[in-house]
């Protein structure tokens, strides 16, 4: 039999065609069940308050991701605002010299290299429908002289299902990708923030 | 050549070119302006006790084609541009960012640093993908010219087959390279010591 280009081409132009019109393959995230979220009642208020400079940067393996961290800066800087933690938040140096950097890692879960340390059943061993991300979330708090650095880390994960895939084991559904984002972010965030506030040096 | 084979061979180029949209997308990407200060560049500059200094004319250097500073391809067929116009001016960005952040910036300094795109590429070859960023800076201080060095920094990491991943990583690792490069320059003694107090 003769190989028909014909035949071929408008075989898979038609299948591109059908994919593409019909977006039959769907996808749904989940954000892992892992880290609760604390609420900014429990986090310890520093005395006396003061004013803090904060850096947020988003990370994808490692490399700083400045279309993301555009994206989600603002969200970062409200919720420390509204933590109460400190007087007021700024990207400029502050009074008392406070600062704080805020940075969150996107690794990928299958990744050995990165994925280590994750709590989840699924972290290597993830089937070839179900897509982990993993992210890895620090604060550096630099409290007002003389104190020494508080470093805080902690890990979340979401993961997207692709096509009819049952829902990973101990995560929750998200309507979309941007709320799994959102959901993760002030989740991350308000561990590092009660984590940063309950240590010791904090001031 | 008969009516058929030209048939086939129409149909063959376009099969191509719909599978290779559909495995790659060509699009254009703005790439935006520097928002937040690199931590390790607020670091050094904090360590280097500077006085505090403002951003001059950044522009693409001469003898470059035009296009450097307003397009970035080897990606694929899809390409990056800066939102504000110019790779040149998001470099001033960066500085700008940094230094702002290390409470370096002011717009009353005599101290002005200035610069030029020397470089600009990405390469999100299959295998390997590349990228380079450098410029030509000068510091004047009162006028007077006490910095003058090229700096370039580069990157390479591993890139996909897959177009879908292999671009926002070229695109994630050409950006990257604006902080690199800031870092690179601050860190630079000739640099400390031109904006020492």
């Amino acid at each position: 039999m003769i190989f028909n280009w014909r035949r071929w081409a408008l075989g898979v132009a038609g299948l591109v065609a059908a994919a593409t019109m019909t977006g039959c393959v769907s996808m749904k995230p989940y954000v892992s069940a892992n880290l609760k979220e604390v609420p900014p009642s429990e986090f310890v208020k520093p005395n006396p308050s003061h004013p803090v400079q904060l850096l947020f940067n988003f990370q994808t393996k490692g490399v700083d991701n400045a279309r993301v961290t555009a994206a989600l800066k603002a969200r970062v800087v409200d919720q420390v605002a509204a933590s109460n933690l400190f007087d007021s938040v700024s990207d400029a140096p502050v009074a008392g010299g406070a600062l704080l950097i805020v940075t969150v890692n996107n690794v990928a879960l299958d990744d050995h290299e990165f994925a280590k340390g994750f709590a989840t059943g699924l972290t290597l061993g993830l089937a070839g429908s179900v897509a982990g991300d993993g992210y890895i979330a620090t604060a550096r708090y630099t409290p007002p002289a003389p104190a020494s650095l508080i470093t805080k880390e902690v890990r979340h994960s979401i993961y997207t299902t692709i096509g009819n895939h049952a829902p990973p084991p101990n995560a929750v559904a998200a309507a979309t990708m941007d709320e799994a984002a959102t959901t993760m972010l002030h989740q991350a965030v308000s561990n590092l923030l009660n984590d940063v506030s309950h240590d010791p040096s904090f001031k | 050549m008969t009516i058929h084979s030209k048939l086939s061979t129409s149909l063959r180029l376009a099969s191509v070119a719909v599978v290779s949209l559909a495995l790659f997308g060509c699009a254009t990407v703005k790439m935006p302006v520097p928002t937040s200060a690199s931590a390790d560049n607020l670091s050094t500059l904090k360590a280097a006790n500077l006085a505090p200094a403002k951003a001059g004319t950044f522009v693409l250097a001469a003898g470059k084609p035009a296009a450097m500073d307003s397009t970035l391809d080897g990606l694929r067929g899809s390409s990056v541009e800066p939102s504000n116009g110019s790779f040149a001016k998001t470099l001033r960005e960066e500085l700008v960012v940094d230094l702002k952040a290390a409470g370096l910036y002011d717009d009353a300094s005599d101290i002005v640093i200035a610069g030029q795109l020397t470089d600009s590429m990405v390469d999100a070859a299959i295998g390997t993908g590349t990228g380079k960023l450098g410029a030509h800076f000068t510091v004047t201080r009162d006028g007077k010219s006490v910095f003058d060095k090229t700096v370039t920094v580069d990157a390479t990491w591993d890139s996909s087959f897959v177009g879908a991943i292999a671009l926002p990583a070229a695109i994630n690792q050409y950006t990257a390279l604006y902080k690199t490069l800031a870092g690179k320059l601050f860190a630079d003694a000739d640099f400390q010591k031109a904006l020492a107090k």
